[in-house]
């Protein structure tokens, strides 16, 4: 005992003389993680992303980062110009040639070469076609089911043949990526033998993908970071392509995780990283604004945020009570008050911004009408329509009241309705449009709740059980293509899991879009869909409502020359473009 | 003898349990609304590519056909696919875990010590200043709101001070460097250890604090302990070796379980911290209906959770004679 109790205070001691050793060693350590970041290479750009990428098997990545790092690596045959959004060649050597006496289309491909330095050549286009048709992968063969044969003419020369005339040929079949026949071919024959050959081929483990884009994948830690180097085989590097210097300028590209919004922006503040490639919330505007080290871009998105009616069963199926609605849904409201500013209202279903396709001239639904008057407006379409009250929202002086139980044509009160939107924390835009239009129906008497659920059983509501009364969804990334618009309204897809969720049908409407389809002349197409817009917003299916801002920021230190385009500034353009920033970076 | 019949026991009894918590979870998942399909379309795909894909998913076959395939690919060690990855299940589960054990464990080892020392302190001085200040601190840290407390330590720690990382598990630059030694990446990931180990420490000691103090004022009142104190022994051997090791009881439990669940980390932490854990996907695989990842990760803490039930029993054999089976 007495011994224990001698050398405890020893051992005290022995602490004592050692903590100051720890807290010495640990200085050290940070003195040298500190250096190891100043000696890191400056050429290289460090971009934050919000997500890891799922996967790195083209065939199976769905997820925007998947994308995102994909797209530096896999190429298209065209791609969108940032300015004009005109179809540009890429891979391709030049515009393609139409033949329409064998309803073909001819494609002569640049002398671009694999990440390994094998040449890409007309053959792999057609694999690439081959496999998307053999396998139907679930993300392209949409686009590629109507070409009938594809024909390498030579190593350079690819030949599509279609079975009809299809105007997203050009716009959507010719902007997938292409793949080696070399990378894939043994992995498919392999997949073909298994029961299930679709998630065979999804389930093939990829850790390098060969491409021919500007970058090469280097290293992955699953869950940390992807480290891509220059292509040394990139077929663009030098040139210039629509006054653009291609490069890329940068050595390599890190992507970093950052789960969290707010640490991503402390990161960029802190010159941890140069971009963070996700949307930032307008509540960190103002600092990043005020930092001498940020820079925020606002960019327009190809996006479409909406509320649908059921139009398969009462009281929505009314044509007269969706248009009341589109009087009373107030979209500058829900712009400056829920979205600060930080949208665009969406008049028509194609955004305003695609400006080859938007229709300007369209019913506007009160656009700039006070409550007062919209509520009027509502009123008078719904009692020409047989609505009835027991007090009407406006009264016989011509005030807007508070009106009580809604009588339908039919002579019976209107049942309650609801408005179905995902949770807040999954979108909190939406939920809160949810409650704010419930209001303003109220205003005309119409029993609306807004109830905000899962995003899963909102989709199984909406597009399988078809159960419900209306809803607010939005596409995040709308292709600048109209084609859409067949998808959305045609009667064709309003069975279960299809994307026609309002079971809209409409004959003339689907005529139109079918010939909008099939149409060649891009004058000719434009004209019908202008038309689809104006039946659309005539029977107001879905009342558009908003498309929000691309809202982005970089440090300014090191990188310059990001490209903005309709998304963002998160685009292979930025990508082969941006440049070091040699005096800003020196100092820091 | 008896408490290996009472392992025997226990251990079949285990079985039954899993066996009913996997078919429960395995209906759970497929009766919930959600299309994993969801993610994978876009606008263009026609309803017969969404019905292939099911197919090919095996989702379009009636539950309980499912539930056979699912039975029988369990007992050959296969959980199957996750539909988002594209991976064997069992390799993002045994990618995850040893960062989320790494992190949550050594929280739990940390904070569960701190609790255990000051617990002990705080009750031994009970009415004293020292018992004022730790049992507050202890009911303020236990009732901290982890995403606002980690985002604070974050902003204070690495972004003002630049101490440390701001998140992540490991620093990019040092790990593509080819000269990098096994040593220094370790060092590394020990660096961003700090900060998420700080957060979850001090947010979980103050539970740890309470049970044993509580557990140790309720020993101190046992005649054994008068006993002690009238054989003369020094308060720091009544404390110290009588009292405390019969107040652990409680805080063993508490233990047991926190380690058994720490597997499937803090979904919170590991999105602020970026912290490549188990949490984090469990969560992704639930919202994007990813079923074989949701049903395997669920599966794996059911039986970590279950074993260390058993194991606490074990414990509590060992640690108080006065239980037997």
């Amino acid at each position: 005992m007495s011994f224990q109790a001698a050398a405890k205070p020893v051992k005290r001691a022995i602490l004592f003389q050692r903590l100051p050793v720890l807290i010495a060693a640990l200085c050290i350590c940070q003195f040298f993680f500190l250096s190891c970041r100043h000696e890191q290479n400056t050429d290289t750009l460090r971009v934050g992303i919000a997500e890891e990428p799922r996967t790195l098997n083209i065939w199976l990545a769905s997820d925007a980062n998947s994308r995102k790092v994909l797209s530096l690596i896999y190429q298209h045959l065209y791609i969108r110009d940032p300015e004009t959004l005109e179809l540009t060649p890429w891979l391709a050597k030049e515009k393609p040639v139409y033949d329409p006496d064998t309803l073909s289309y001819t494609v002569t491909l640049r002398d671009a070469r694999w990440s390994d330095g094998s040449p890409l050549t007309a053959d792999d286009v057609v694999f690439t076609v081959d496999l998307i048709k053999r396998f139907k992968i679930p993300m392209y063969i949409s686009k590629w089911r109507f070409v009938k044969k594809t024909v390498a003419v030579d190593d350079k020369t690819v030949r599509f043949f279609l079975d009809k005339p299809r105007a997203i040929f050009l716009t959507r079949s010719m902007v997938i990526p292409i793949v080696s026949r070399k990378e894939w071919a043994d992995r498919a024959d392999r997949a073909e033998q298994k029961e299930k050959p679709l998630m065979a081929l999804m389930n093939q483990k990829i850790d390098k993908p060969l491409g021919c884009g500007p970058f090469v994948l280097k290293k992955r830690r699953e869950g940390a970071f992807l480290y891509l180097e220059k292509n040394p085989h990139f077929f663009a590097s030098g040139s210039t392509i629509n006054g653009y210097g291609i490069g890329p300028h940068v050595d390599s590209i890190i992507f970093k995780i950052f789960r969290s919004a707010d640490v991503a922006i402390l990161a960029l503040r802190k010159n941890s990283i140069d971009y963070y490639w996700s949307a930032v919330q307008p509540g960190h505007i103002d600092a990043l604004e005020k930092d001498e080290n940020t820079r925020v871009f606002i960019s327009k998105k190809s996006a479409f945020y909406f509320m649908g009616f059921n139009a398969r069963k009462a009281p929505f199926s009314g044509r007269g009570l969706r248009r009341a609605a589109a009087y009373l849904i107030d979209r500058e409201f829900i712009i400056s008050r829920i979205l600060q500013g930080y949208a665009d209202r969406m008049l028509s279903v194609v955004p305003e911004g695609n400006v080859s396709w938007y229709n300007p001239d369209l019913p506007s639904y009160g656009e700039g009408d006070s409550r007062e008057e919209r509520i009027r407006r509502a009123w008078k379409l719904l009692k020409s329509e047989g609505y009835t009250w027991n007090t009407p929202p406006v009264d016989k002086e011509g005030n807007v009241v508070k009106p009580s139980t809604i009588i339908t044509p039919d002579g019976e009160p209107m049942e309650p309705v609801t408005i179905l939107t995902p949770p807040a924390d999954y979108d909190p835009h939406r939920a809160a449009c949810g409650t704010i239009i419930q209001e303003w129906l109220k205003d005309a008497g119409i029993p609306a709740s807004s109830r905000p659920m899962s995003f899963g059983a909102l989709l199984d509501k909406v597009k399988a059980e078809h159960d419900f009364d209306s809803f607010i969804l939005g596409y995040g990334s709308l292709s600048l293509d109209p084609d859409y618009l067949r998808s959305f309204f045609h009667s064709k897809n309003a069975k279960e899991r299809g994307w026609n969720m309002s079971g809209y049908s409409n004959p003339e409407y689907d005529r139109i879009a079918e010939s909008s389809a099939r149409c060649m002349d891009k004058e000719e197409r434009r004209e019908l869909v202008f038309r689809l817009q104006d039946i659309v917003l005539n029977d107001v299916p879905y009342i558009p409502l908003y498309n929000p801002h691309m809202i982005e920021a970089v440090n300014v230190n090191r990188f310059s020359g990001w490209v903005e385009m309709v998304g963002g500034i998160g685009n292979l353009w930025s990508m082969v473009t941006l440049e070091l920033n040699t005096e800003r970076a020196d100092a820091h | 003898m008896l408490i290996n019949r009472f392992i025997i026991r226990r251990a079949f009894e285990i079985t039954v349990i899993f066996f009913v918590i996997m078919t429960v979870l395995f209906l759970l998942f497929r009766l919930a609304p959600g299309d994993p399909t969801a993610r994978v379309v876009d606008p263009s795909m026609d309803t017969e590519d969404a019905d292939y894909l099911i197919s090919q998913f095996g989702l379009d076959e009636p539950i309980l056909t499912q539930y056979g395939y699912y039975l029988k690919n369990f007992f050959r060690g296969d959980l199957g696919y996750s539909f988002h990855y594209g991976k064997p299940v069992m390799q993002i589960i045994g990618n995850r875990l040893p960062n989320t054990v790494l992190l949550f464990t050594t929280s739990i080892i940390i904070s569960c010590f701190a609790g255990i020392f000051l617990g002990k302190l705080t009750a031994w001085h009970k009415g004293t200043k020292i018992d004022t200040w730790g049992t507050v601190t202890a009911l303020v840290c236990h009732t901290l709101f982890l995403p606002w407390t980690a985002l604070i330590i974050i902003w204070v720690f690495g972004y003002k001070i630049g101490l440390f990382p701001l998140s992540g598990m490991l620093t990019p630059e040092l790990w593509v460097d080819r000269n990098a030694t096994v040593f220094l990446k370790g060092l590394d990931i020990a660096y961003h250890m700090v900060l998420p180990l700080f957060t979850l420490s001090i947010i979980h000691f103050g539970t740890y604090l309470l049970i044993m103090r509580s557990s140790m004022l309720e020993t101190l009142r046992e005649d054994y302990i008068i006993t002690a104190r009238a054989k003369g022994l020094t308060d720091k051997a009544v404390r110290d070796r009588h009292a405390a090791p019969n107040a652990l009881l409680p805080v063993v439990t508490s233990v047991g379980l926190s380690l058994a669940f720490s597997v499937n980390g803090g979904a919170l932490t590991e999105i602020i911290f970026s912290w490549p854990g188990l949490g984090r996907e469990l969560i992704f695989a639930v919202s994007n209906s990813d079923y074989p990842l949701a049903l395997a990760s669920f599966l794996f803490i059911s039986i970590v959770v279950l074993a260390a039930n058993l194991v606490v029993d074990i414990l509590y054999t060992y640690l108080d004679p006065r239980i037997s089976y």
